[in-house]
């Protein structure tokens, strides 16, 4: 991040979500600038290289998708899009194109911003340390061990490698396609069933109360989301 | 050409006396010698066996040796033979005729039969290019069986629609009136895939054809009429077997042509009104937040505002409810089952209705060995806000409201949420017919029955409602093939 001040560009097709937001971003103190539609947000973003986006999915022109791969071209700008319940083959798609997260509307504010701060940090940390730590949790990649509230987890190289791809990214939602490609490198009998079997094994390794997950939260539609945040 | 055959099998009887008595007259007239008129003799009887076959050629050869004998031999005019010599030429001559005769009509037969079997592959041929170049139209059955029909030679004759003879009416297709069905032979091929035909009488009979493509039976041809041999009947009957299912599958596929062009319309259409809908949902949903902030300071601007979000989140349930269910009544989504924590869902009931259920006490129990269940989360999500917003709507306020999950006691294989309350209710608020709670649990009742479950309201023990929600379990680890 270059600027004291974060900028985000908001893209959306109607006036009023637009202005709102615009507004109420700048309220919350970062500098916001807005485009109408898909082919004015790629040239804004072009333009003034944003730290953040946020973008609608259904827009007249270019829509969200191409926003989302025309941000991917260039770098890994924090993208976030806006999707709409009962679409939530767009949303997966979206995510699996390169967007970071999604808010679904009508969404509330607060849940917007606070997708916003996790965003601005996490690309401004980076993810590249040896250790990752969360509350009663440490991941060290280097050692390949997992230690939860101090004793030490016996997890399989699969469990290992999907907790290292959630936790890695954690606060953002990962869909299955992506865990498989990842995790698997998309091998062609792995199914979202398979993801399924090692997440459930995993939480009943990890979570204290597997039936209330505190780390791993399962993303309806979508996949999962590591929901503890990195000390 | 078969009733043209017996005729002419008399005039090649009739024809033996009359080729005989002509060689021997015209041997008389010219004098001939014994061996000259042998060969004469020969010749005739060829060609009767040729025409009549081998009876008549073998019947021509007597007659012919008798009057070679008669007038020819000496002593002329009598059947006596003088010269031994003469007994050799006579034997060698009624072997020779005889023999020829034989193989004259063999060929002749055999002649005729490569005949009939062109005439049998003429007819299937045509009868395949007229089946299966067929356009697609209504009438296009019956049409191919009429074709069938006329091309096995029947008079009358109908399909049998369906696998068992005894039901549905024959479906006529040629023919004056209505065949009388034998139903015992009908069955009979039915139950053999085997051509069952009737006692010939009069050169007519009636057939029935299996119509059978791959072990399935489309139904029975029945036939009346001068019929073709067994030989057309099998093959005319595969064809035509062949010719329904062909018509079956080109209007299944005409069909799921149809039914997807009205998916994707349907799905456009709602995904332009969610679209058009939740819009200006979040506008205002936006503007509420905002305004918010800046009337911090005024209590009665406030609670204003606090009204004016509650509405506008149950408009927001609403329109999303609404929407749910017409994509699941349209048929364009089908509910996505995954595995759902049941603490998961309270937990995302209780963030929907955060401002309904602020001043509101919800217990919320899962018991410890309570499996995951196996449902859409969205849906199922959506008929839990329902059933809490409605026992929240009903139960005074500050009493509270209970939410379980647990395995229910009746079927391992499946978990029960429960939602319970002290409310007190309209009786006729459960059953779905009225008021906006009416609305919610019928749209509930859709969606559970849409995940495989089923959704049931009791009276409490002590006051109030109980909601029974019943969902299938998602299958343990073990159970699912890694």
């Amino acid at each position: 991040m270059t600027r004291a001040t974060p900028l985000i560009l908001v893209v959306d097709d109607d006036p009023s979500i637009r202005q709102t937001l615009a507004r109420e971003l700048a309220l919350a103190g970062y500098d916001a600038v807005a485009a109408a539609d898909g082919m004015e947000g790629k040239f804004v973003f072009e333009e003034r290289r944003p730290d953040l986006v946020i973008t609608d999915l259904a827009m007249p022109r270019a829509d969200g998708m191409a926003v989302v791969a025309a941000v991917r071209r260039v770098d890994r700008t924090p993208v976030i899009v806006l999707s709409v319940r009962g679409e939530e083959e767009d949303k997966v798609r979206a995510l699996d194109l390169g967007a970071d997260d999604y808010v679904t509307k009508p969404f509330s504010l607060r849940e917007l911003l606070a997708r916003v701060r996790t965003q601005l940090r996490k690309s401004g940390a980076g993810g590249g340390e040896e250790v990752l730590r969360f509350p009663d949790l440490e991941i060290d990649r280097g050692r390949r061990t997992v230690a939860q509230a101090g004793r030490e987890v016996r997890l399989t190289p699969t469990e290992f490698a999907v907790l290292e791809l959630l936790a890695g990214q954690a606060g953002k939602p990962v869909t299955l396609r992506q865990i498989i490609a990842t995790v698997w490198k998309g091998a062609p009998a792995t199914t979202s069933d398979t993801v399924r079997v090692h997440v459930g094994s995993l939480r009943r390794k990890l979570e204290p109360d597997p039936a209330n997950p505190r780390y791993i939260g399962t993303e309806p539609w979508v996949g999962y989301r590591f929901l503890a945040e990195p000390e | 050409m078969p009733p043209t055959l017996p005729r002419s099998r008399a005039l090649a009887w009739a024809a033996v006396p009359l080729a005989v008595a002509l060689v021997t007259a015209f041997g008389q007239w010219a004098g001939a010698n014994a061996s000259t008129i042998v060969s004469f003799y020969l010749v005739a009887v060829l060609i009767v066996a040729a025409w009549g076959g081998w009876a008549v050629g073998a019947t021509a050869s007597v007659a012919a040796m008798l009057c070679f004998n008669y007038f020819f031999l000496p002593p002329f005019g009598t059947l006596t033979v003088a010269d031994p010599a003469n007994w050799a030429a006579l034997v060698s001559f009624l072997a020779a005729s005889t023999l020829a005769s034989r193989l004259v009509a063999t060929a002749r037969r055999q002649a005729e039969e490569a005949q009939r079997r062109r005439r049998e592959v003429e007819t299937l041929y045509e009868l395949c290019f007229g089946l299966f170049t067929a356009t697609q139209r209504p009438g296009v059955l019956g049409e191919s069986a009429a074709r069938t029909l006329q091309a096995i030679g029947a008079d009358s004759g109908g399909l049998l629609l369906g696998g068992t003879a005894d039901e549905g009416p024959l479906a006529s297709v040629i023919g004056d009136g209505p065949l009388a069905i034998d139903r015992t032979l009908a069955e009979r091929a039915r139950e053999t895939r085997e051509v069952v035909e009737s006692e010939e009488t009069k050169g007519v009979r009636t057939a029935y054809v299996p119509l059978d493509v791959g072990g399935l039976l489309n139904g029975i041809l029945a036939a009346r009429g001068a019929l073709a041999s067994r030989a057309v009947l099998e093959p005319a009957g595969r064809l035509l077997a062949l010719a329904i299912e062909r018509e079956r599958l080109l209007e299944e596929a005409a069909r799921l042509a149809a039914v997807r062009t009205s998916d994707a319309l349907k799905t456009s259409l709602l995904r332009a009104v969610s679209h058009d809908l939740r819009t200006p949902l979040t506008a205002m949903r936006l503007e509420i937040e905002s305004l918010d902030r800046h009337v911090a300071d005024r209590p009665e601007a406030l609670s204003v505002l606090h009204g004016l979000s509650l509405e506008q989140e149950r408009l927001e349930r609403r329109i999303d409810n609404l929407l749910s269910l017409a994509r699941l009544e349209a048929g364009v989504a089908k509910p996505h089952p995954e595995p759902v924590p049941p603490a998961s869902l309270f937990r995302g009931a209780r963030e929907s209705l955060a401002l309904i259920l602020a001043d509101r006490p919800v217990e919320t129990r899962v018991e410890p060995l309570c499996p995951d269940i196996w449902t859409d989360p969205s849906l199922t999500l959506e008929i839990l806000v329902n059933l809490l917003e409605n026992a929240a709507r009903a139960a005074p306020p500050g009493e509270t409201i209970e939410l379980a999950a647990g395995r229910d006691p009746g079927a391992r294989e499946r978990v029960r949420i429960e939602v319970r309350d002290r409310g007190t209710r309209r009786t006729d608020a459960r059953s779905g017919d009225s008021s906006s709670g009416g609305l919610g649990l019928r749209i509930s009742w859709s969606f559970a029955e849409a995940n495989g479950g089923t959704l049931a309201l009791l009276d409490r023990p002590g006051g109030g409602t109980i909601a029974w929600l019943d969902l299938p379990a998602a299958p343990e680890a073990e159970e699912v093939a890694v």
